[in-house]
């Protein structure tokens, strides 16, 4: 890369925390394209100023806000990070804080981040879209209140589950997830990260924990309730070698990419959670044994997607049914891409990127009026398919809100 | 082949009668010959009563069946411990010409004491038995049974079994083709060892099988200092809680005779509570 071509570049901005490993690989897999390290604009400043103007031209990428302590405090004003309340206020200062951000072509979209982080809404948006989702009795506007315990076993009655998923509304990475289930003879369990301190605060542990008693269980949930609840069906997964699996699926501009197994012991398979790394090839032929198709299951996930049309990548949660012919989609996340070292699938057009090389790649595709020597060699085009905005609310209109600047990417 | 039939945890899902007769509809039920029940939908709170109504009203359309499996239930979809179950006496009964039942699931699981003319191989998995069942099996003429597997399971599950009540089982008079015996997944295995270690029924058997369970050197000691298990094909203790020197024993003793013994590739896991109280576990528990 000559350095009199630079100004010519795209030009890349993180919206992150600039201590955290996201950002780095993402700077990484922006500097192994030829351009410039990207901006750094610390959550902590966009927080406090309220207000965070972009250039014209600038790309601007929303990283995950986790994960350090100040930025924490400032969304939720919790004491403790490891705190499991707050998430409702949480939820209000972070879209304030994204729709506070000005101009730049953006690879995120405050509308889509809203229904993301509201997991009843997303719920619902799915349901819409006819990806098939597990029944839930709190999806979007029609769906239930949940106000505490009792209100979750009158659910539970009213619609035969005797498994469900209770979660936070706007919980991420398994924080305040408890997979209850209860048999009509007075038995309840509830296997969860939830660690009910005695004095009634609740902290996300790294040991799953079950809790056996219906008091410890109802505490732990009216204590959540108030940050909002969702509760889901729990469907019975497929296995890997005695495991539980499901999949995380990342989809960049409306194509699957990236996809790992997860697998545990138990009914949360998240890997700080003791998940495991499971085998995808095995995955793959064992849905295809089943007389499933591999390429159906990954239409599921460019399917739901498809419905955050503005959102450069999301990552896709997909359940396989007991027998792996059928899935269904547990969850979408904003910030799902977080695969180190994981590279993309064959045929994805990401073959030999990771998930940020491969977001990277599909952004100077979509802009592809860039200079050939800008893009990685090793990058196809994985926009080519679909760019990442393809709603087709959006067909009319001369080009996807995010294109609004691609002259002045390339300026 | 074995046809197995299930119902799905999802809305739009058949319940499992319904199930059932579109399969009966669908196939020519007179060569089914094996059936496999999975889950049937309220497996949570009721036992499988309309299961069982269902298949013996279907008994004349199913002439050939020789083999049922009542709860093939794996634990994504209903643990153990929580399947329930109910008396599974009366399917036996009207299925005669059974040769092989497999049940899975203690809560509720009744079995009362029965003549069965055909039946070669019984299974009863459970995290936790009632002793009402072993009583029932041990007090039950089986003449053609040549296969016996049964899993006690733990007291937290509802295994309220002692020695005592294998009575009946160990000293074989009622099971004369018995040539394998599973007395396994126990929390007390070391007294089903020690019971075994004099029960007349060994001499018969082939293979003996006391895995999964709580088997620790008391119960290996009894084994090694009971009746000879020189003649035995294969003695399975694998998951087991066997100090080194005695599982050396174990192999000294019997694998000169031709015996396979499995001891597992190690031992069962335990816990270590802050109190310095040591837990330990069978296989297959919740």
């Amino acid at each position: 890369m000559s350095p009199s071509g630079s100004e010519t570049l795209p030009r890349f901005t993180v919206v992150g925390n600039p201590e955290n490993r996201r950002v780095a690989l993402f700077a990484e897999a922006v500097t192994a394209a030829g351009l410039p390290a990207p901006r750094v604009v610390p959550w902590t400043r966009v927080l406090r100023a309220g207000r965070t103007e972009f250039a014209p031209g600038e790309i601007v990428r929303i990283d995950s806000p986790g994960e350090n302590a100040d930025v924490d405090r400032l969304l939720r004003d919790v004491d403790d990070p490891t705190r499991v309340e707050g998430t409702a206020r949480w939820y209000a200062r972070f879209l304030a804080a994204v729709r506070g951000l000005r101009g730049g072509v953006r690879l995120d979209d405050p509308d889509d981040l809203a229904v993301l982080f509201d997991k009843r809404r997303c719920h619902a948006v799915l349901g819409a879209a006819d990806v098939p989702v597990p029944f839930s009795p709190t999806s979007a506007a029609a769906g239930a209140a949940v106000d505490g315990w009792d209100d979750v076993r009158l659910l539970m009655r009213e619609h035969r589950m005797p498994r469900l998923f209770v979660k936070l509304a706007h919980g991420s990475s398994a924080s305040g997830v408890l997979a209850v289930e209860a048999a009509g003879r007075g038995r309840v369990r509830a296997t969860t990260s939830v660690e009910l301190a005695p004095d009634g605060r609740l902290f996300n542990s790294l040991r799953v924990r079950r809790y056996e008693r219906e008091q410890d269980i109802a505490a732990i949930v009216d204590t959540l309730a108030p940050d909002g609840l969702h509760l889901e069906r729990w469907l019975p997964k497929a296995s890997q070698h005695g495991r539980v699996a499901d999949l995380r699926v990342l989809v960049v501009a409306g194509r699957a990419t990236h996809a790992v197994v997860r697998t545990s012991a138990g009914p949360l398979t998240n890997l700080h959670l003791g998940g495991a790394r499971g085998d995808l090839e095995e995955v793959r032929r064992a849905v295809e044994a089943a007389g499933g198709s591999w390429a159906d299951a990954l239409a599921v996930c460019e399917r739901a997607a498809a419905c955050f049309p503005r959102t450069l990548c999301v990552g896709v949660d997909l359940l396989p049914a007991i027998g792996w012919r059928r899935f269904a989609v547990g969850e979408v996340n904003a910030f799902g891409d977080l695969l180190p070292r994981l590279t993309g699938l064959p045929g994805s057009g990401a073959e030999g990127l990771d998930t940020y090389a491969a977001q990277v790649a599909a952004v100077l595709c979509a802009h592809s009026t860039s200079p050939p020597d800008a893009r990685p060699a090793t990058a196809p085009h994985p926009g080519a398919r679909a760019g990442f905005a393809r709603d087709p609310r959006h067909s009319s209109d001369p080009g996807p809100r995010h294109r609004t600047g691609p002259d002045h990417v390339i300026a | 082949m074995a046809w197995r039939i299930t119902t799905g945890f999802t809305d739009e899902d058949d319940g499992w009668e319904q199930t059932f007769e579109r399969f009966c509809s669908a196939v020519d039920t007179t060569r089914v010959r094996a059936l496999i029940v999975g889950a049937w939908e309220c497996v949570f709170d009721c036992g499988p009563d309309d299961v069982i109504e269902a298949l013996l009203a279907a008994r004349d359309r199913l002439p050939a069946l020789r083999a049922l499996f009542l709860g093939d239930i794996v634990f994504e979809e209903c643990e153990l411990s929580w399947i329930v179950q109910t008396h599974v006496t009366g399917l036996l009964r009207g299925l005669p010409a059974l040769e092989e039942f497999g049940v899975r699931g203690g809560t509720e699981l009744a079995f009362q004491g029965l003549r069965h003319d055909n039946l070669r191989s019984l299974t009863v998995q459970t995290g936790g038995l009632p002793a009402g069942v072993v009583r029932g099996i041990g007090a039950s003429d089986l003449p053609a049974l040549e296969h016996l597997d049964v899993w006690l399971g733990t007291s937290s599950y509802g295994a309220d079994c002692e020695p005592a009540d294998l009575e009946g089982i160990l000293s074989g008079t009622r099971l004369p083709r018995l040539r394998h015996l599973a007395l396994r997944n126990s929390e007390i295995q070391d007294g089903v060892a020690t019971a075994l270690a004099a029960a007349p029924v060994v001499a018969r058997l082939e293979v003996l099988d006391l895995s999964l369970g709580i088997l620790s050197d008391e119960g290996a000691t009894a084994l090694l200092g009971g009746q000879p298990l020189t003649h035995l094909k294969k003695l399975d203790l694998h998951h087991h809680y066997i100090g080194e020197e005695l599982r050396q024993r174990i192999r000294q003793t019997l694998e000169p005779s031709g015996v396979e013994v499995d001891l597992g590739p190690g031992d069962g896991d335990s816990y270590e509570e802050d109190d310095g109280t040591v837990v330990r576990y069978v296989a297959a528990g919740e």
